[in-house]
């Protein structure tokens, strides 16, 4: 069986310009913060937002370069008592706290691989992307194991 | 003590140091370096003689796991992210400390040419924690700030190609300075270390990709890089070929040829503090306090042309990329701290050259401390003088 046959098709999917305040407002209504796919005017996946990246919202900008430097010691910083304006719900926008590296599974991949892949690399879902690059769905793992239990007849 | 008694009092100590040293604001490496210092054998003698003894071992595996780790940013992606100052001033200020210093010891302090090259070569790092410390600190926001943090960042890779070129010239020139032919036996045996450091690297970083698709947890990831950096470290141990220039070439072909590379590099963070803590201790406790008292003069030159090399070759670099006035003039000030990679680099040189090596390395572990403490006032006067801190600078 493939990705493309029990993927979520309906994705709710991000641009780089998209601001703060509005990423928080769609999700707002969602019980947890999801993957949230990243995409160009062209619908190709460039990048990624995670409940990850919204705490770097939260602290001074560093570039991504820092991520390779040895011996750093970690960045403490209390989010309880980050002083923060209002305006950044303007100012930061996708682009600067997207992650462009990062894990997605073309549509004709058959379910073992993309179960594989998220148990790999500890995701709990996948972007799903077609020949093109162009973001087609999403795969998450509960959707391949409520796959397996239909299979089984369980429900 | 007991060796495994006397590693557990390192990290629980340590991880005390650490704490301590970073309510007033200095990074965790300098507690490590100062507590080694404190408990090796100049002073309190608690690190047993089994753990100084493996400082050989555990360098060449923690600078492995660096080396690895630096190359990735080696990617066409970052190049032309980072942009054109970072790469000109980065690549300058190395070469500026490198080149003075090296002549410093060559013509004022009258030192053998293989000792003042690498003297000079270890010069060329900078140590990134006590720079980016400060930055955080004082909240330092701006161009300056920016282009300050991409040097720092990615200083470290050309320090360790530096180093690994100059110590192939200086083994070679150590090895046959009686000999007739020794010129053309010095270039080729450096060439040969080099080339041969890339030939396996690339492929290792070949393999690793390859086989990299039968992995089926994270914990399976992390075994795997680490037994595939061990094994490039150790097959370039082995073939005499440059251990720093193999990883790097691991890391940087891989970057380039694996989409989900960070993977790997990622899956190393989760157990090289531990290594890393380790490595510093040790660096400290390895200083010879004995011969401290000699080195006054060796020392001082160092610390000043360092400084000195630094400040021209930012300078120089930023004139070349037409970069603001700003950091044309204060840039190199944020770049004196040293640490991890001259340590390390300084105790390759210990092992590698048993006579001077002493001498070397302990002037490095000294001057690493000053510089630790000095630098983040250094670095803290350039981003006031830029204008991106406002703090009182007196």
């Amino acid at each position: 069986m493939q990705v493309k046959e029990i993927m979520e098709k309906k994705v709710v999917a991000v641009t780089r310009a998209t601001s703060l305040r509005q990423l928080l407002k769609i999700f707002s209504k969602f019980h947890i913060f999801p993957l949230v796919p990243v995409v160009d005017e062209k619908n190709r996946l460039v990048g990624i937002v995670s409940f990850h990246n919204l705490i770097d919202a939260l602290k001074p900008h560093e570039p991504e370069v820092l991520k390779t430097v040895p011996f750093l010691d970690e960045r403490e910083e209390d989010i309880f008592k980050m002083e923060i304006s209002a305006e950044i719900g303007d100012l930061v926008i996708v682009d600067d706290i997207m992650e462009t590296k990062f894990i997605s599974i073309r549509e004709d991949a058959p379910l073992e691989e993309a179960y594989k892949l998220a148990r790999l690399h500890l995701k709990g879902e996948l972007p799903v992307v077609n020949d093109a690059g162009k973001l087609v769905g999403m795969i998450g793992a509960f959707d391949i194991v409520r796959e397996i239990f239909r299979q089984k007849g369980v429900f | 003590m007991n060796t495994i008694l006397g590693l557990g009092f390192i990290f629980l100590l340590a991880l005390l140091a650490a704490r301590a040293i970073n309510k007033i604001n200095f990074p965790a490496v300098t507690a490590y370096l100062l507590l080694g210092i404190g408990i090796g054998p100049a002073l309190l003698k608690i690190i047993p003689a089994d753990v100084i003894n493996a400082s050989g071992l555990i360098s060449n595996i923690v600078l492995g796991i660096i080396a690895f780790g630096i190359g990735q940013n080696f990617s066409r992606d970052n190049f032309r992210k980072v942009g054109k100052s970072v790469i000109w001033i980065s690549l300058l200020e190395a070469c500026g400390a490198w080149i003075l210093v090296t002549l410093v010891f060559l013509i004022v302090l009258k030192q053998p040419f293989y000792i003042s090259f690498l003297f000079g070569a270890i010069s060329s790092a900078t140590a990134p924690a006590a720079t980016i410390m400060v930055i955080r600190e004082y909240r330092a926001q701006g161009n300056f700030t920016d282009t300050l943090l991409g040097v720092v960042a990615i200083d470290d890779a050309w320090c360790l190609i530096i180093f690994a070129i100059s110590l192939a010239i200086s083994q070679a020139i150590y090895a046959h300075m009686l000999a007739a032919s020794f010129l053309i036996q010095v270039f080729f045996k450096s060439i040969l270390s080099i080339a041969g450091a890339f030939i396996l690297g690339s492929i290792v970083a070949i393999l690793l990709s390859y086989l990299s698709r039968f992995l089926r947890t994270q914990t399976e990831l992390l075994t795997f890089t680490l037994g595939f950096v061990l094994l490039n470290t150790g097959i370039a141990i082995w073939l005499k070929l440059s251990v720093l220039l193999a990883n790097i070439f691991l890391g940087a072909v891989l970057v380039n040829i694996n989409k989900t590379s960070s993977n790997f590099f990622d899956s190393l963070k989760t157990v090289d503090s531990p290594l890393f803590l380790l490595f510093f201790v040790l660096a400290g406790a390895n200083l010879e306090i004995d011969i401290l008292s000699k080195l006054g003069l060796i020392g001082s030159m160092y610390l000043i042309f360092r400084i000195v090399g630094k400040v021209v070759g930012a300078s120089l670099g930023a004139s070349i990329s037409r970069a603001s006035r700003s950091i044309k003039r204060y840039l190199g000030l944020g770049l004196i701290p040293q640490a991890g990679v001259a340590l390390g680099c300084a105790l390759i040189v210990k092992n590698d050259f048993p006579e001077v090596g002493g001498m070397i390395f302990t002037t490095i572990v000294a001057t690493t401390v000053v510089y630790e403490l000095i630098g983040p006032l250094f670095t803290k006067h350039a981003l006031f003088k830029a204008g991106e801190i406002t703090v009182d600078n007196s």
